[in-house]
């Protein structure tokens, strides 16, 4: 029962003008309260995390305090067309360099939180916040949340028959540091990251991910995210579709992504590109529209062993 | 299953019509009756083009005059009620007075350019050699004036191929035959390759009356291109407007006859960028002989009203016939395609596609592809493919693919889609810091830029990219 997770006592201590009749049925709880309270709260919440998190690896949890990326507080979401509620108060915080993962049922809201965090047009927000970088992202078009460093791979990658990959990267490019850049230049910036996701340069011809198998999709996905140099990567089911040779390389090109100041934050059903990133990292269960458990890696076998059924029980 | 079709679920129903033995026969005596009944609008017309020119033609052009004369005369001016007209509204025309342009007026600054040696430049239906040159073409190709070729073998086969008689033609064929200074003959002969140095055709008016006074000087130039026994034409025909032209009213009202020999090639690219005050119709008739080749591609930005008429005839087996079309329609303008394509022999092959897009509420795109697949048309491979995007509110387009089929053993699709840009495709583009206004620029330009690709001379398809995207940086 999802309340079971549920910590509702710091939230009356801190702000005891928010009604009772919302209470936030996930875990990792961040309650809507004035900015300079959060962070404070924030931590609180951290540290509760690291006691569901036993393991020495303790999930990378920095010791000085971290610069907070991206913090969603109690974020929930409907259909737009149908009104139907698919997010149901997911709070989830990520700091700068963590690696964080999400793993569920299918229609348990993950993909959707991935979508909404990126202002797509089919999801309205109906309560909650998310404020990325200090900003306020509800209030950002997509394509600002991009500039501002948010960087979404999709399931399905769209395709877009009449424009080239080269054109559109450096489309891309030039939107994202306001810049003209030539087609020359650019191909010389994209020389090395091409060599790191292990693509054809004949891709660039093509037409954005037209007759692209799954995996190559998932490797433009990949050299997007190099292109664009995002500060937090969401990764919606990279690893789907892909052959064990692919998925190595797709892991190897995040590692090579990686720095201190940024962020991944995937979607798998599988611990497998987790393993091979072998980073330690936060494990998070969403069940029905809520983050309903937080752990480590360690929480992604017990699912692999057990399934989702386990988690729930435990 | 003798007959494969592919459908999109946006179609009407795929239409196949029995052979009908007798498709409503014509009492041989209709003509006089008719002519007695003669549309005084047309009438007028006919006779002010008369008047324009020398009284004793040609004797090279007196048929095609007598011909057109008599034929027009059966023909009234088109209502909404004539089905080729069903969509085309022509009152801007009907409501005009209409004038033929006077004297050659050739132009001193040329106001395009060709980066083809070979040039052809024709001012409102007449030559103008100081801009033209032919230098460079090969030897035995001929490309010059119907009334000043020289008697021999090929003003004789040119005669005989205008001597048929073109049925499926309407009333603005017809003012063209009648009214048409003379006649441009584009002859290559059997074997005989003009592919990488194209031949341009710049047909330009200049002649324009301002918007509102009124009246509107008629153009009626006309080529007929006769391509030998496995010879290959390349072929850039333009239609503008220049010096005082532009953004004036004036009517083009051009015709061009082909006739491909056996085994024969001709790839035509056909820019149509009249001014947007300009009415621009046109007839394309081919013919084309066993086991030819041809190929066009038509990119329409301008007019006001603008339509365009293809007739493709098969003459023999193993044809092949590609069309593709971009039309753009923003405000006032009205883009329309006509095509019919019959084809009476085995193993022919085609493909169509026309793409418009309406940017503008009053905007109209307008297509009626029709292929007909008749009884010894056997294994004939068709496909057609029509999309429009509708940018605008109220934007209107009316399409009408349709295949006739009679042969029962043969391959045809067609499809036909009318949408806005895809919300997913700008989603995909905004998640990737594209803004919105560019992110359709790019999707819309994308649409377009696939017929333009197809475009086989390079420095063209280079100058009409540029041009539509200063269309899109415009609106």
């Amino acid at each position: 029962m999802a309340l079971a997770f549920s910590s509702p006592a710091p939230r009356f201590a801190v702000s005891p003008s928010i009604p009772h009749t919302s209470p936030s049925n996930s875990f990792l709880i961040t309650v809507p309260t004035p900015h300079r309270l959060r962070r404070c709260l924030r931590r609180g919440v951290k540290a509760a995390v690291a006691v569901d998190s036993p393991s020495a690896e303790g999930g990378g949890l920095p010791v000085e305090s971290p610069n907070v990326l991206l913090e969603v507080n109690d974020l929930r979401a409907v259909i737009k067309d149908t009104d139907k509620e698919i997010l149901k108060g997911v709070n989830l915080t990520i700091n700068e360099g963590e690696i964080h993962t999400i793993m569920g049922r299918n229609g348990s809201g993950k993909s959707t939180f991935a979508k909404v965090l990126v202002g797509h047009p089919d999801y309205e927000v109906t309560k909650g916040d998310i404020v990325f970088k200090g900003e306020n992202l509800l209030e950002m078009d997509p394509e600002e949340r991009s500039h501002a460093g948010l960087f979404m791979s999709f399931q399905s990658p769209v395709e877009i028959p009449g424009v080239s990959n080269m054109d559109f990267l450096r489309m891309a490019y030039n939107a994202r540091k306001k810049t003209e850049i030539s087609p020359i230049e650019f191909f010389h910036f994209l020389l090395p990251k091409l060599e790191a996701v292990k693509m054809d340069p004949r891709f660039l011809d093509r037409n954005v991910n037209e007759g692209f198998s799954g995996g190559e999709k998932k490797r433009n996905e990949i050299l997007q995210l190099a292109v664009l140099e995002a500060d937090l990567a969401i990764l919606d089911e990279i690893d789907s579709g892909l052959d064990v040779d692919a998925l190595q390389d797709v892991a190897k090109a995040l590692l090579g992504l990686m720095t201190p100041k940024n962020s991944i934050l995937m979607i798998t059903h599988y611990p497998t590109l987790l393993d091979l990133i072998n980073k330690p990292g936060f494990v998070h269960i969403m069940q029905d529209g809520v983050i309903k458990r937080t752990g480590d890696r360690s929480l992604a076998k017990l699912v692999e062993k057990g399934g989702y059924a386990e988690i729930s029980n435990a | 299953m003798a007959i494969t079709f592919f459908s999109s679920s946006l179609l009407p129903p795929l239409r196949l019509r029995s052979p009908n033995p007798n498709p409503n026969p014509k009492p041989k005596t209709l003509a006089p009756i008719r002519a007695s009944l003669s549309d005084p609008f047309v009438l007028s017309i006919a006779e002010k083009l008369e008047d324009s020119l020398p009284s004793s033609p040609p004797p090279s052009l007196q048929s095609l005059r007598s011909l057109s004369s008599q034929s027009l005369l059966s023909k009234p001016w088109p209502s909404r009620k004539d089905e080729p007209f069903r969509f085309t509204d022509t009152s801007f025309l009907k409501s005009s007075q209409i004038l033929p342009v006077s004297s050659p007026n050739p132009p001193s600054d040329p106001g395009f350019d060709s980066h083809s040696p070979n040039l052809l430049v024709v001012a409102d239906g007449h030559p103008v050699p100081s801009l033209s040159r032919l230098s460079s073409l090969p030897s035995g190709v001929v490309a010059g004036y119907l009334s000043s070729l020289p008697p021999g073998p090929v003003l004789d086969r040119v005669l005989a191929v205008t001597a048929s008689e073109f049925r499926d033609g309407d009333l603005f064929w017809d003012l063209n035959g009648l009214g048409t200074p003379d006649v441009l003959v584009v002859y290559v002969p059997e074997g005989v390759r003009v592919v990488e140095e194209p031949l341009h055709l710049v047909f330009c008016s200049t002649e324009g009356e301002e918007v509102g006074s009124g009246r509107l000087p008629v153009s009626n130039p006309r080529v007929l291109l006769v391509v030998e026994k496995r010879a290959e034409l390349t072929i850039l025909e333009e239609h503008l407007g220049i010096g005082d032209c532009e953004g004036k009213c004036y009517w083009a009202n051009s015709a061009m006859e082909i006739l491909i020999g056996e085994g024969g090639m001709v790839k035509h690219s056909y820019v149509q960028r009249q001014s947007l005050n300009a009415a621009h119709i046109k007839w394309t008739s081919a013919r084309q002989e066993a086991a030819s080749t041809y190929e066009l591609v038509e990119v329409s930005t301008g007019g006001r009203l603008s339509r365009h008429n293809i007739h493709i005839q098969q003459l023999g087996p193993e044809t092949v016939t590609e069309m593709s079309a971009f039309h753009i329609a923003q405000s006032n303008q009205t883009q329309d395609l006509h095509s019919k394509l019959v084809l009476d022999y085995p193993r022919g092959f085609s493909r169509q596609l026309h793409k418009c897009i309406v940017s503008d509420s009053s905007g109209h795109a307008i297509f009626d592809g029709n292929i007909k697949v008749n009884r010894y048309a056997q294994q004939t491979d068709a496909g057609q493919l029509t999309r429009t995007l509708l940018l605008a509110p109220r934007a209107t387009a009316n399409l009408k693919p349709n295949l006739q089929i009679i042969a029962d053993d043969v391959k045809c699709s067609h499809g036909a889609a009318i949408s806005d840009l895809e919300e997913d495709q700008l989603f995909y583009l905004q998640t990737r810091g594209i803004d919105l206004q560019t992110a359709r620029e790019a999707l819309v330009f994308a649409f377009g830029k696939e017929v333009i690709t197809r475009i086989p001379y390079v420095p063209l398809q280079e100058s009409v990219t540029s041009r539509f995207k200063e269309l899109l940086a415009a609106k």
